[in-house]
């Protein structure tokens, strides 16, 4: 009995230390990054500094980390950006941390958060101008393991920081619409589109912003129908860089994830019947100028008329038959 | 042995048992390391980050930054405003992959290996945001042996088009994509459809590629910001020839992952 009892605790003792090993070579594996706040917009003077807070946490397995910033543009109007592999600009930024430096490695234990105090300066005599920049908080790759083919990954996170600097407190405002139009359905002419009543009709809205700092619109896309009836859809209200261009997009919107009406602005879903006017306005600030743009479109019910006319035609062809009969 | 002995080893074995069990347990919270410096926290920042439902003035200040910040833009000499303004707070930006150390295995010739990782992103209810991914140099030895990246079967894929390669006799290293917010060219193609990762040492410089993008803002203005994850598996691919020489292969794939702007 004694033996049989000495037996199962080594073996658990045994099991125990088993599951331990293994668990320490899956553990070491995951990095899991948040950064917050991920955005951060400073309008800004020359000569001026000021001090950030992020906080950054690691939610993976212990890791070695480095920050470092670097510029970024639009990459396209969709919001994505293209980070440049050179620093540049006249932006100057630091750390206010004792024991943390830019480019310098530090560790980061499980669930743990380093809060990383950025301090931004902008030098005197500066030009006015956006620059726009990206904190990055890059991972270590792990050693490499002897006798295999092996790809080691790291992972690199970042927030992005939007400066405009201005001596005055203006800026340059120069927005454009560059499309505003329905997609798909069948086009007679230039301006005329025709589109069957139950079709989803995507919608497609993007500004130019050709000033020299970035602006953000607030304004609606109206849809009225015959008989006046009015819909109002809110223009999400994000930032167009400078000198770039912006696919919008407003809300209450419809199925966007669908790769039949992506990338669009809007979806208008619902049953129509005649003509209808698409008409956008948007403004970017108190004093900034208003600008509008408008489309329109026709919807029948092709789909149900067809239906239609072909189910008479069988009937017709059924009565004819037996008639004949 | 006799009783007494008997029930010292039986005591012994029991305490080595408890204290196995009861590191195991506690070594699942942390792994504590040692590296503890002299950090020191700043409760709140010395700068004004708007964040929360806003219907005071500072919500205004995110409509028009020209105008209702000019009061104290004149005073301070800056105006700063952090997380997305149409969101009404402030959503950390969360980038995890599963398996940093991707294994695959060793390489037989002719004979393909695989090795999956999961990528996922969390960004709250907006959901805008882009992976990219560049790799650090092709696989290769210290002593410079290269395994090139693919060119798949017909010799028509490369760092952004996508096709098949499901031939033995195709030699390389490459990669593919499921899962959500992919690129669209590894859903139309399938499941047998790889391209090859850009090269930071490739001359022409080759920029970045994007392996995970959104552009929805998954919002919906009137509530609170959803907790939503977006998560994809990229499966990486290499095949050798029977003349490639012996040797430990290895590159670093970087993966960036930035919320929009």
């Amino acid at each position: 009995m004694k033996k049989k009892i000495l037996i199962i605790i080594f073996s658990l003792f045994l099991s125990s230390i088993i599951y331990h090993l293994e668990s320490q070579v899956s553990l070491a594996q995951q990095v899991s990054l948040s950064i917050s706040p991920p955005l951060l917009e400073l309008f800004i003077k020359p000569g001026k500094e000021i001090m950030v807070a992020y906080q950054l946490k690691n939610s993976g397995d212990p890791t070695f980390l480095n920050l470092k910033i670097l510029p970024f543009e639009a990459r396209d109007n969709l919001g994505n950006i293209r980070i440049k592999s050179e620093f540049e600009g006249p932006v100057r930024f630091s750390l206010d941390n004792a024991d943390l430096k830019l480019e310098q490695t530090f560790f980061l234990k499980t669930n743990d958060s380093q809060q990383i105090l950025l301090r931004i300066r902008i030098p005197e005599n500066i030009t006015d101008g956006d620059y726009y920049y990206s904190l990055l908080a890059e991972t270590i790759p792990p050693t490499s393991s002897e006798g295999i083919g092996s790809t080691r990954a790291k992972a690199t996170i970042g927030s992005n920081i939007l400066v405009t600097i201005s001596n005055s407190g203006n800026v340059d405002i120069k927005p454009k619409i560059a499309t505003f139009s329905t997609m798909n359905g069948i086009a007679f002419g230039k301006n005329i589109k025709i589109f069957d009543s139950s079709d989803k009709i995507p919608v497609i809205l993007t500004v130019v912003n050709k000033g020299r700092n970035m602006i953000k619109p607030e304004g609606q896309i109206s849809l009225k129908g015959n008989f006046g009836e009015t819909t109002k859809y809110d223009i999400i209200s994000k930032n167009i860089l400078a000198e770039s261009e912006r696919l919008l997009e407003a809300t209450p919107s419809a199925d966007l994830s669908s790769g039949i009406y992506h990338p669009s602005s809007l979806v208008l879903s619902g049953f129509f019947i005649g003509k209808y006017s698409l008409s956008t306005q948007m403004k970017f600030g108190d004093n900034s100028p208003t600008i509008f743009a408008s489309a329109s479109f026709f919807a029948f019910p092709f789909k149900i008329a067809g239906g239609i006319l072909l189910a008479t035609i069988i009937i017709v062809f059924i009565i004819k038959r037996r008639k004949d009969e | 042995m006799d009783n007494k002995t008997k029930i010292k080893s039986l005591i012994f074995l029991i305490a080595l048992c408890l204290s196995s069990i009861i590191y195991n347990l506690s070594s699942g919270v942390s792994y504590a390391v040692p590296m503890d410096s002299a950090r020191f926290k700043i409760e709140s920042a010395n700068v004004e980050i708007a964040g929360g439902n806003k219907s005071s003035s500072s919500y205004k200040l995110a409509d028009t930054v020209g105008q209702l910040a000019a009061g104290q833009y004149s005073s301070t000499g800056y105006v700063v405003k952090a997380g997305f303004q149409y969101l009404h707070s402030i959503v950390p930006f969360s980038f995890s992959i599963a398996n940093i150390m991707i294994d695959l295995g060793t390489l037989v010739p002719n004979i393909p290996s695989e090795a999956s990782t999961t990528l996922s992103v969390s960004f709250g209810g907006a959901g805008q945001y882009q992976v990219t991914a560049i790799e650090e140099g092709p696989l290769k030895t210290q002593s410079g042996n290269v395994i090139s990246d693919t060119v798949c079967d017909g010799n028509d894929c490369d760092e952004t088009n996508v096709a098949v390669w499901n031939l033995p006799s195709i030699y390389g290293f490459g990669y593919k994509m499921s899962g959500e917010d992919i690129p669209a060219a590894f859903v139309t193609c399938g499941s047998l459809c790889y391209r090859r990762f850009p090269d930071r040492t490739a001359l022409p410089v080759e920029a970045p590629a994007v392996v995970m993008s959104s552009q929805d803002v998954t919002v919906d203005l009137t509530s609170k910001p959803k907790d939503i994850i977006h998560a994809s598996t990229i499966t990486f691919k290499t095949n050798v020839s029977s003349i490639q020489p012996a040797g430990s292969y290895e590159t670093v794939v970087n993966f960036v992952a930035t919320p929009s702007f």
